[in-house]
């Protein structure tokens, strides 16, 4: 699920860096920063540095967002999709959310067992003459290495804890963390393997297509011209030899009970 | 064909560790955000624009549409933007600039427009397409991450070049790009020094005079794509026509340049309505203009016609400049001159001045007054004002606030903008229709910019266009033999300027005034005029055929 409502999503990063909330109207939010986050999002490296030299106690600043831009608020910085302060965010969010080992929360009286799943947000970019990109989310239980597709919208209906709740105690994975990881990528290269890449047929005619042409301009006796061509044709090889590249954008352990577990699978 | 695969080999790496040291992780929240990112970030489709549908305040028409996907997909960012002037190539950049930001490919951009458009880019950035932008004020800041706006006089200055040429851009867009089709200039120098990933040239005469001119623009975005200078004019001379001719070179052209022509946009064009107004000197005037023409044709200087076309502007731009004259030299018939002024300070209000009043008390509607002359601006204005009509002026000298001031107070408080020439280029006046041309150039293109100020992409009013001309005077000759002869009212808004440089007749006034000056009667002058612009619309005609030619073979 992407972004649906990009004020909502603002104040719950903030939030979630436990930053104050000044201000919260439905176009406009005010914060006050922390230590960390001014570090991060105010771009002021020689005050920290000062900061930290003299072992003082730093004064994080504030900032207001404006999520509506076309509202005139002088103090405000106006924040939209594509906007730098937005992609900062971003950035930060990529760093700060990519690895998990989190538990299901869950209120029991009497010892419960939880199971280890891996899961996997995975980004498959095919490269070529243009780019397109694909999100997959897959998770492999640690015990018995079952894997489904899209666990993603599973998770999100549960709530999870960074800590192990009480009277929990974790199973310990027969599948190793890294023969898990093996097992989902290779579930996608297999995958890719049976798919026709139209795109990158394509892109390879192109490439072709763009070298002949670059032959004919250089059809020239004079030797200068050679390390130019060959500068231009590595160029072009560059821009249009087809290519799929799989990156991991976050992923992590989650802890689950046997019941939900199961249910995974179910659904 | 062979596809490289890239794995990732440092997540699960990095992952193993923590877990082994029992690290610090990310809470739920944090991993939801972050994925919800990608997601937003994600380029699902080869193909396909995303910011339209973010951006749903602005109609977005198909031509630009499709010209920024074809920029973003086939293009890989780096092209020429040449459509016909008014087709709207600040949206097409727009569009192109808010994509990339959204892909999360741009974050730092430079900008570089003509000094009088700095505030306009901004206003079309902010407003249409919600870019935060950085104009250059008076201390600007280059190493940040921004999109800056800027003219290339204010980077190129010493003290901001240096520091500008170590900055790594993620987009560099220059507008009228045309000026940099010499490579031999610092401004050209200075814009293939820059470092840059992406990079729009927008131009609406890609070609103005050879080949080499589209040589050195895609030489700034691809060095070496189209072989080496020495080779490329080599194979194809200076000649321009060859590029129809030459279906390799074509096509290569074709993979970086995007032209659109109004006639392809599928666009209904508002209505140009163009008259003449015809005016009669009154017996007083007529009498004055006569002996003035006497007098200047016992010399051959050639002020001596700008005289005569200031006095069918008005008495006052005549009087400024024959007085300016006669102090500044040791001139001859100087007496004469002195009597004529004498004789002209007694003539009642200009004809067409009058005739000025009357059209714009009937039209009620607001309304641009080109003059080439202050003295006339001034005098129309005084005039303006005692007939109780509101007027503002305009001049290509203001200062980029005035200039804006202007605009608005043109838009939203007075009914008429009076401009002399050099105002005519840098301003959008799209929400006005009505214009009058009340003294021409002499140089079509200059007029062509004039009425390229209201006829344009944002247009939605047929547009009135009222040239006043006096009987039986230079005015006649010019109005009659050139601006008739091609066209130049009805012809779209276009090549013009191609057409006159493949002349080499970038210097029509002068030719113009050539005639005028070694012609001995009136007839000859018409001969002359006439051939001129014979060989103009026949070129003209010859370089439609060429573009459908050209169109034909590219579809």
């Amino acid at each position: 699920m992407a972004i649906a409502n990009l004020h909502d999503f603002l104040f719950t990063f903030f939030k979630a860096n436990h930053c104050d909330i000044l201000e919260n109207r439905g176009d406009k939010l005010s914060i006050q920063l922390t230590d960390k986050m001014d570090e991060y999002l105010l771009n002021r490296p020689f005050y920290w540095q000062y900061v930290k030299k003299l072992g003082l106690q730093g004064e994080p600043g504030k900032i207001t967002l404006l999520t509506n831009p076309l509202l005139d608020d002088e103090e405000g910085e106006p924040i939209h999709f594509g906007s730098p302060r937005l992609q900062q965010i971003f950035r930060l969010l990529d760093e700060e959310g990519k690895f998990v080992r989190l538990y299901q929360m869950v209120q029991v009286d009497q010892q419960t067992a939880l199971v280890p799943w891996l899961v996997l947000n995975i980004k498959v970019s095919f490269i070529g003459k243009q780019k397109k990109e694909a999100i997959k989310s897959i998770g492999i239980n640690m015990i018995n290495g079952g894997m489904i597709n899209n666990i993603i919208d599973q998770l999100e209906k549960i709530q999870w804890d960074t800590k192990i709740p009480d009277f929990c105690y974790n199973l310990s994975p027969l599948i190793r963390l890294k023969s898990s990881y093996q097992r989902i990528i290779q579930l996608i290269e297999k995958e890719l393997q049976e798919t026709e890449h139209d795109w990158a047929i394509e892109s390879w005619r192109h490439m072709e297509e763009e070298k002949k042409l670059l032959d004919y301009f250089y059809q020239t006796d004079k030797k200068d011209y050679t390390a130019l061509y060959k500068k231009e044709s590595e160029a072009i090889e560059a821009l249009y030899r087809p290519q799929i590249a799989i990156s991991i954008i976050n992923g992590g352990i989650f802890h689950m009970t046997q019941s939900t577990s199961l249910n995974q699978l179910l659904d | 064909m062979q596809i490289d695969l890239k794995r990732d080999v440092d997540f699960i790496e990095k992952l193993d560790q923590k877990v082994k040291d029992d690290g610090s992780f990310s809470s739920w929240e944090l991993f939801h955000l972050s994925y919800q990112a990608s997601v937003n970030n994600l380029t699902t489709d080869f193909k396909g624009l995303r910011s339209p549908t973010l951006l749903p305040h602005v109609t977005f028409l198909t031509h630009q549409l499709e010209c920024a996907e074809q920029v973003l997909d086939d293009m890989n960012g780096r092209a020429i933007l040449a459509d016909e002037v008014g087709l709207g190539k600040t949206i097409e950049a727009g569009l192109i600039l808010k994509e990339y930001m959204l892909r999360g490919l741009v974050k730092k951009a430079l900008i570089l427009v003509p000094a009088s458009l700095v505030n306009q880019w901004a206003m079309e950035l902010t407003q249409k397409f919600y870019i935060p932008v950085t104009t250059s004020r008076k201390r600007p800041v280059w190493d940040q991450d921004n999109i800056m706006i800027t003219s290339i006089d204010t980077a190129k200055r010493q003290q901001h070049k240096d520091i500008i040429l170590e900055q790594n851009y993620d987009f560099v867009l220059v507008d009228e790009a045309h000026k940099l089709k010499n490579h031999q200039t610092k401004n050209y120098q200075f814009i293939r020094a820059l470092q840059k990933k992406y990079c729009l040239l927008l131009t609406a005469t890609p070609i103005q005079n050879k080949l080499s001119d589209i040589f050195n623009l895609v030489s700034i975005l691809k060095p070496g794509y189209l072989g080496d200078y020495q080779t490329f004019t080599e194979k194809f001379g200076k000649n321009h026509k060859t590029l129809e001719h030459d279906a390799h070179l074509k096509q290569l052209i074709q993979k970086v340049m995007v032209r659109n022509r109004r006639e392809d946009t599928g666009i209904d064009w508002t209505k140009r309505n163009v008259e003449t107004v015809w005016i009669d000197f009154t017996a007083e005037e007529r009498e004055a203009y006569n002996n003035l023409k006497e007098i200047t044709e016992q010399s051959s200087h050639f002020a001596a016609i700008t005289y005569l076309r200031e006095l069918c502007s008005s008495r006052e731009a005549c009087y400024v400049s024959i007085k300016k004259n006669l102090l500044q030299e040791n001139k001859e018939n100087k007496e004469d001159y002195a009597a004529f002024l004498k004789c002209i300070e007694k003539l009642p209000n200009h004809s067409k001045a009058l005739k000025v009043v009357e059209l714009i008390q009937s039209m009620n509607d607001k309304c641009i007054i080109f003059t080439e002359y202050r003295a006339t601006q001034v005098y129309l204005q005084w005039i303006l004002q005692q007939n109780g009509i509101t007027s503002v002026p305009f001049r290509g000298g203001f200062k980029r606030g005035k200039k804006d001031w202007m605009r608005q107070l043109f838009q939203e408080k007075a009914q008429v903008l009076i401009a002399t020439e050099a105002g005519g280029e840098g301003i959008n006046l799209q929400f006005c229709n009505n214009m009058i041309n009340y003294d021409l150039p002499w140089n079509p293109m200059r007029l062509e910019q004039r009425i390229g100020r209201i006829h344009r992409y944002g247009q939605t009013e047929d547009v009135n266009i009222y040239n006043f001309a006096i009987k039986d005077t230079i005015e006649d000759h010019i109005l009659r033999l050139l601006y008739e002869k091609i066209q130049l009212f009805q012809r779209v808004v276009g090549n013009l300027d191609a057409i006159l440089s493949d002349l080499q007749l970038t210097n029509i006034e002068t030719e113009v005034e050539k005639i005028f000056q070694e012609s001995k009667t009136d007839g000859e002058i018409k001969i002359k005029i006439d051939n001129l612009s014979a060989v103009i619309s026949n070129a003209q005609d010859y370089y439609e055929q060429e573009e459908q030619h050209g169109n034909r073979e590219s579809s």
